[in-house]
């Protein structure tokens, strides 16, 4: 492990850009493309608003757990709620599944994250919430120590 | 960049061009102003400009995807202008070039589909 951030946020959607700056702040001087890192927040921004969407139902007392590890040639974030969870995750896996067609949600955010990143795991146990656990390359050429 | 909707109109259609970021917190409001153009104008052709955009996720594919269902139902078309390689990289992982095609500019669009002016 070469460094580590972890940010708790209330489950407002305006914190989406606050947590995607962080990254963005946290990553940055590794130097990753422009593209890379533009990922890594579509990445964050899929988790988060499921998180708040789905998970906490919009109840903006609850919080938002987000973790960043950098290791020597990946990044690993962990996104964590403490809402109603998901019964099927591979229902929810899915293309195109969404439990809420009325807010014209696409159901395409946790096959973004698989696309985008190299691992995706997700654990839940239905009425504890739900973490995920992505991996992303970040290539040890664009480290600058 | 700030984040912004600029609807302009065309023939038959109309061009939305998103500048900033495009998410969750946005997408309420933008339908709503769609929307407000599309009772006045009646599209039948839907360009989306991202030039100036500068996040994507899927929200705005959802955004994108609830105004196709529209102009579908009127026997109309959509395309996609001013895409970068993460755009088109989002917007291909969530099949929109399945239903729509990237266009090099407004006017490309209106010579290859032969728009009647
Ligand atoms: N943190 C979560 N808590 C509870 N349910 C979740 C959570 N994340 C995802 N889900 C469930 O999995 C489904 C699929 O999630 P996904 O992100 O792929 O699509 P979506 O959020 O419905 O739509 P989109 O992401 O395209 O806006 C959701 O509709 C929801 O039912
Ligand atoms: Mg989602």
């Amino acid at each position: 492990m070469i460094n580590e951030f972890e940010l708790k946020f209330k489950a407002v959607l305006a914190n989406e850009l606050l947590a995607r700056n962080a990254v963005m702040s946290f990553l940055s001087p590794l130097n990753p493309s422009y593209e890379t890192l533009c990922e890594f927040k579509t990445i964050i921004s899929e988790g988060v608003s499921n998180a708040i969407i789905h998970g906490y139902k919009f109840d903006n007392s609850k919080d938002v757990y987000l973790k960043v590890i950098v290791y020597e040639n990946d990044v690993e974030i962990s996104i964590r709620d403490f809402g109603v969870g998901i019964d099927d995750v591979n229902e929810a896996r899915m293309p195109h599944y969404t439990s809420r067609p009325d807010l014209e949600r696409a159901g395409m955010g946790l096959t973004i994250i698989e696309s985008l990143s190299d691992s995706l795991h997700i654990s839940s146990i239905p009425g504890t919430g739900v973490k995920l656990i992505i991996r992303k390359k970040l290539l040890p050429q664009y480290i600058n120590e | 960049m700030e984040n912004k909707i600029k609807i302009t109109s065309f023939d038959e259609g109309i061009v939305i061009k998103i500048s900033g970021d495009l998410d969750s917190s946005k997408t309420f409001l933008y339908k709503e102003k769609i929307h407000e153009h599309m009772r006045q104008i009646g599209p039948r052709y839907i360009i989306w400009d991202f030039k100036d955009l500068t996040f994507l996720d899927s929200a705005g594919i959802g955004l994108i995807l609830g105004r196709y269902n529209e102009v579908e139902r009127v026997n109309g078309m959509m395309g996609l202008i001013g895409l970068n390689t993460y755009s088109r990289k989002v917007i291909a992982i969530s099949g929109l070039f399945s239903l729509m095609k990237e266009y090099a500019s407004l006017k490309a669009f209106i010579k290859e589909e032969k728009i009647e002016q």
